[in-house]
C-alpha cells in the first residue's frame, strides 16, 4: 500500500497507519492463524495488524494503532482484498499475483484436482469469469537471454490485448490467458461469431504470431500451445495439463515443430498411452524392414503425405519434388514393407509406425 | 546499413556428432543482395537463423556491422525478417501488423504512420491497409510481411524461401518486386532459397552450400560458367548440367575424350591444362550444359572434331527452345536444349556438336573442376 493510502487510512481511522513487514512465526506465536490470507487481520494490545500481501514466509502487514470492532476488521480486510484487483498501475503487484496464482496452479496440477476452481484468495480471480484464450509458453533461451516478467507481459499485452494476464508456472513456463474477444477480432468483419474450424484456424495462425514475436524479440527455442477458449475461474488447472501434455506429445512425436495444438495430437495421446512392451510388438510384428525409417527421405516424405491427406499432387508441390519422383518414393515402400500408403488401411498403419518409430528412434 | 561477416561460425546440436554448419566463414558487403542456396538439409536455414539470433552460435563470430552480436538478442540487432509461414497477425488488420514492431519499440504515432504509409505505397498496399489477414489473398499477405520489415528501417534483411508458399506465376512476380525493392532501399539482404533459378534471378553473389560447407561463393555468372566442382555444376542450371564418365587419350598430337557414344577433341587450351595436371590415360567426368549441344548445321560443319549421333528418347517441346532426352550417349540420358522450332521427334536419330570451349572437366575422385582449382 503507498504513502498516499496509507495517509488517508490514518485519517479515517484518527490514527496512526504504517507498513510493516511481519513475519509467518510472528503473526503464529501472536495468535494469528497459520495461512493467513490478503485481508486477514489480527488485534493486538494496542495495535491491529492487517495482511495486504503473502510474501512466501513473509507478510506484508498495515499496523494501525488503533483497536478496530470487528465490522470494521471485517470491511477493512474486504476492502484491501478489492484494492488487489483493480487495475495496477506497478508491474511488480500484478507480478507477484500472477504468481501466487501461478503457485496455485501448479499445486493443483501437481495434486491432480483437476476440476479445482479458483480460490477467493486470489487476487487475480475477479478477472477470470470471462471467456479466456489459453496459451501455453515454454520458453528455452537460456538464463542469460529469457525475458523479465514485465517485459514479456508488455510485449504480449500489446500483442494481444490490455486485458491479457501472463501467469508464471514452472521454470521457463507460462501461462497467457487473453480474452476471447481477440477470436472475433481476426474475422474481417469483426462481428461474426467464428465457426469451430475458424476458431482453430485462427488459434493457430495467433499462436504462431506469438511464437514469431517472442522468438523475434529474445531469441532461443520457445513452444506454445494453444487451446480453445476456457473460463479460466473454473477451467485453469485442467487446461494447463492439457496443454502441458500437448507440447510434451508434440516434443516427443513432432521434433522441430514449436506451435502445438490439442486437437492435432489425439493419436499421439492414444498411442503415448499404450505400454511399452505392446508398442515395441506391434513395430516388430509390422515392420518388414526394421530400417526403413533411418531413411530420412522415406520419413519426411511420408510426414508430408500424410500432413497433406494423402494427396499425392499437393505433396510433391509440397516436397519440391516432381509428382512421378513421389509416386516412384511410394512405391519404393510399398516394395520394402509389403504397405501401401495411398490404401487408406495401410495408410493407417504406416502413420502410427511411423509415430512409434519416433518415439523409439530416440530412446 | 551494414554488412555482415560470419568468422569460422559453427553450429552443432546437443546429441549429434555433425555439425550443422561447418567452419563458415563469409563476409557479406553493404547493400549487397546475398542469396543462401542449396538443397534441404543442407545448413542454409540455420546459417540465416543464427545470423538473426533465433539460434545460438556453437563457435565463431559473427558480425553486424562492426559490432559482434553472438550475445545480442534478435530485437537488439537491427535486422528484419521475413519467413515463409509469414504469420501475420490475424486479430490486427494490415496497418496494425505493419505498425506492430514500431509500437513495441515505442515509436511516435506520426512516425509510425509516416513509415507504414510509405512501406504500404511501396508495396501498392494501400488500399488494403484496413483490411484483416483473413481477407488478403497469398500475394497480398506476403506483400504486408514484407511490409512489416520494410518499416523497420533495418540495417540487414534476412528472408527465408519467402516466396515458397506463392503459387509459380505469383513466385516470379514478386521475385522481379523484391529484387527492385532491394535496390531501392539501398539495404544489406542475405536470401534462403532452396531454388536456383530463385537464387541466380536475385542474387548479387550466391553461396551455394551442401552438408553445412559452403561450395562455392561467387556471382550467378561466375557460379554457372565456373562452378569449382560437380555439385555446383550440377545444382546449378536448369536442366542440370550432363555428366559423363569417360578417359582422356593422347591421339595424334591432342588429346581426346572417349565414353559411349563420345569421342570429341578437347581444345588445345584445355588440353594444356589436363596433361599438365596428369590426367592423360584417366577417367574424368565431362561436364557440359544443355544449351552447349548444339544441331544447328553451321555449327556441326564448324566442329567436325566434337560430334556425336544420339537417338531422341524423349523430347519436351516448350515452344521457344525444346529439351531432347537423348539415349546412346554415356550410361545415363542426356539433355540437349535446342531451339523450338528445330522440328526434331521422339525416335530420330540426332547429330549434335559438343561447344568444346565451353565443358567442363571434374576429377573422379575429388570431384573437382580440373580447370577451376
Amino acid at each position: 500500500m503507498n504513502k498516499t493510502r496509507l495517509q488517508q487510512l490514518g485519517q479515517l481511522l484518527n490514527a496512526s497507519v504504517v507498513s510493516k513487514v511481519v513475519t509467518g512465526a510472528e503473526w503464529e506465536r501472536e495468535g494469528g492463524k497459520k495461512h493467513p490470507e490478503v485481508g486477514d487481520a489480527l488485534q493486538l494490545k494496542k495495535v491491529c495488524w492487517m495482511v495486504t500481501r503473502v510474501n512466501g514466509s513473509e507478510l506484508q502487514c498495515i499496523e494501525m494503532t488503533a483497536v478496530l470492532t470487528p465490522l470494521e476488521m471485517q470491511l477493512l480486510g474486504w476492502a484491501i482484498q478489492q484494492g488487489g484487483t483493480r487495475p495496477i498501475s506497478g508491474a511488480s503487484d500484478l507480478e507477484r499475483q500472477a504468481r501466487r496464482l501461478g503457485e496455485w496452479i501448479q499445486q493443483s496440477v501437481t495434486a491432480g484436482e483437476w476440476r479445482a476452481e479458483v480460490p477467493d484468495r486470489m487476487e487475480l480471480r475477479n478477472r477470470l469469469f470471462d471467456g479466456m484464450v489459453p496459451f501455453l509458453l515454454l520458453c528455452e533461451q537460456g538464463e542469460e537471454k529469457e525475458p523479465a516478467y514485465g517485459e514479456l507481459e508488455k510485449t504480449i499485452r500489446s500483442f494481444i490485448s490490455d486485458e491479457t494476464l501472463l501467469i508464471p508456472l514452472r521454470e521457463h513456463e507460462w501461462l497467457i490467458l487473453s480474452s476471447d474477444r481477440v477470436l472475433t477480432e481476426a474475422d474481417s468483419d469483426g462481428d461474426e461469431v467464428l465457426g469451430h474450424e475458424e476458431t482453430k484456424e485462427v488459434l493457430s495462425t495467433l499462436a504462431e504470431g506469438l511464437h514469431q514475436l517472442i522468438t523475434g524479440e529474445w531469441g532461443g527455442e520457445c513452444h506454445i500451445a494453444v487451446g480453445e477458449p476456457i473460463v479460466p475461474s473454473e477451467s485453469v488447472v485442467r487446461i494447463v495439463g492439457t496443454l502441458r501434455e500437448t507440447i510434451f506429445l508434440g516434443r516427443k512425436f513432432h521434433v522441430g515443430m514449436q506451435i502445438h495444438l490439442p486437437w492435432l495430437v489425439h493419436l499421439e495421446r492414444l498411442l503415448s498411452g499404450i505400454p511399452e512392451m505392446v508398442r515395441s510388438r506391434f513395430v516388430e510384428e509390422m515392420m518388414g524392414r526394421p530400417d526403413l525409417f533411418t531413411d530420412s527421405e522415406t520419413v519426411s516424405t511420408l510426414d508430408a503425405f500424410f500432413s497433406m491427406d494423402c494427396n499425392v499432387s499437393e505433396t510433391a508441390k509440397k516436397l519440391y519434388i516432381h509428382r512421378n519422383t513421389l509416386l516412384y518414393r511410394l512405391d519404393k515402400i510399398k516394395h520394402e514393407a509389403g504397405l501401401d500408403v495411398r490404401s487408406f488401411n495401410d495408410a493407417v498403419l504406416v502413420r502410427i509406425l511411423l509415430l512409434l518409430y519416433k518415439v523409439t528412434k530416440r530412446k | 546499413m551494414a554488412g555482415v561477416r560470419l568468422e569460422n561460425v559453427w553450429k552443432k546440436y546437443a546429441g549429434t556428432d555433425k555439425a550443422s554448419v561447418t567452419d563458415f566463414n563469409l563476409d557479406i558487403q553493404d547493400k549487397e543482395f546475398l542469396v543462401l542456396v542449396g538443397p534441404s538439409g543442407c545448413g542454409k536455414s540455420t546459417t540465416l537463423r543464427m545470423i538473426a539470433g533465433l539460434e545460438e552460435i556453437s563457435e565463431g563470430k559473427l558480425y553486424i556491422g562492426d559490432r559482434v552480436v553472438n550475445d545480442v538478442a534478435p530485437k537488439d540487432r537491427d535486422i528484419a525478417m521475413v519467413f515463409q509461414s509469414y504469420a501475420l497477425y490475424p486479430h490486427m488488420n494490415v496497418y496494425q501488423n505493419m505498425a506492430f514492431g514500431l509500437k513495441l519499440r515505442k515509436f511516435r504515432k506520426d512516425e509510425i504512420d509516416r513509415r507504414v504509409r510509405e512501406a504500404a505505397r511501396t508495396l501498392e498496399i494501400e488500399h488494403l491497409l484496413e483490411r484483416k489477414p483473413k481477407a488478403l489473398s497469398g500475394g497480398q499477405r506476403q506483400r504486408v510481411a514484407l511490409g512489416r520489415a520494410i518499416v523497420r528501417e533495418p540495417q540487414v534483411f534476412l528472408m527465408d524461401e519467402p516466396l515458397s508458399n506463392l503459387d509459380a506465376k505469383l513466385r516470379t512476380q514478386m521475385r522481379a518486386n523484391i529484387s527492385k525493392l532491394m535496390k531501392r532501399l539501398e539495404t544489406t539482404c542475405i536470401y534462403v532459397t532452396h531454388d536456383q533459378t530463385e537464387a541466380m534471378t536475385m542474387g548479387d553473389r550466391i553461396v551455394v552450400m551442401k552438408d553445412g560447407f559452403i561450395q562455392q561463393s561467387a556471382t550467378p555468372e561466375i557460379l554457372y560458367n565456373h562452378p569449382v566442382n560437380l555439385f555446383v555444376a550440377g545444382f546449378i542450371g536448369a536442366p542440370s548440367m550432363n555428366f559423363i564418365t569417360g578417359q582422356l587419350v593422347e591421339d595424334g598430337g591432342s588429346v581426346r575424350f572417349r565414353a559411349t557414344g563420345f569421342n570429341v577433341e578437347i581444345p588445345e587450351g584445355k588440353a594444356k591444362a589436363l596433361r599438365g595436371k596428369g590426367y592423360i590415360g584417366r577417367e574424368i567426368i565431362l561436364g557440359v550444359r544443355p544449351e552447349d549441344l548444339h544441331e544447328e548445321p553451321v555449327f556441326i560443319e564448324a566442329s567436325p572434331n566434337s560430334v556425336v549421333n544420339a537417338t531422341i528418347e524423349v523430347s519436351e517441346n516448350l515452344g521457344h527452345e525444346m529439351f531432347l532426352y537423348l539415349n546412346g550417349l554415356g550410361k545415363d540420358n542426356v539433355i540437349a536444349r535446342v531451339d523450338g522450332r528445330s522440328g526434331l521427334r521422339e525416335n530420330q536419330n540426332v547429330k549434335l556438336a559438343l561447344d568444346m570451349n565451353k565443358i567442363h572437366c571434374f576429377d573422379k575422385d575429388s570431384e573437382l573442376n580440373i580447370f577451376e582449382s
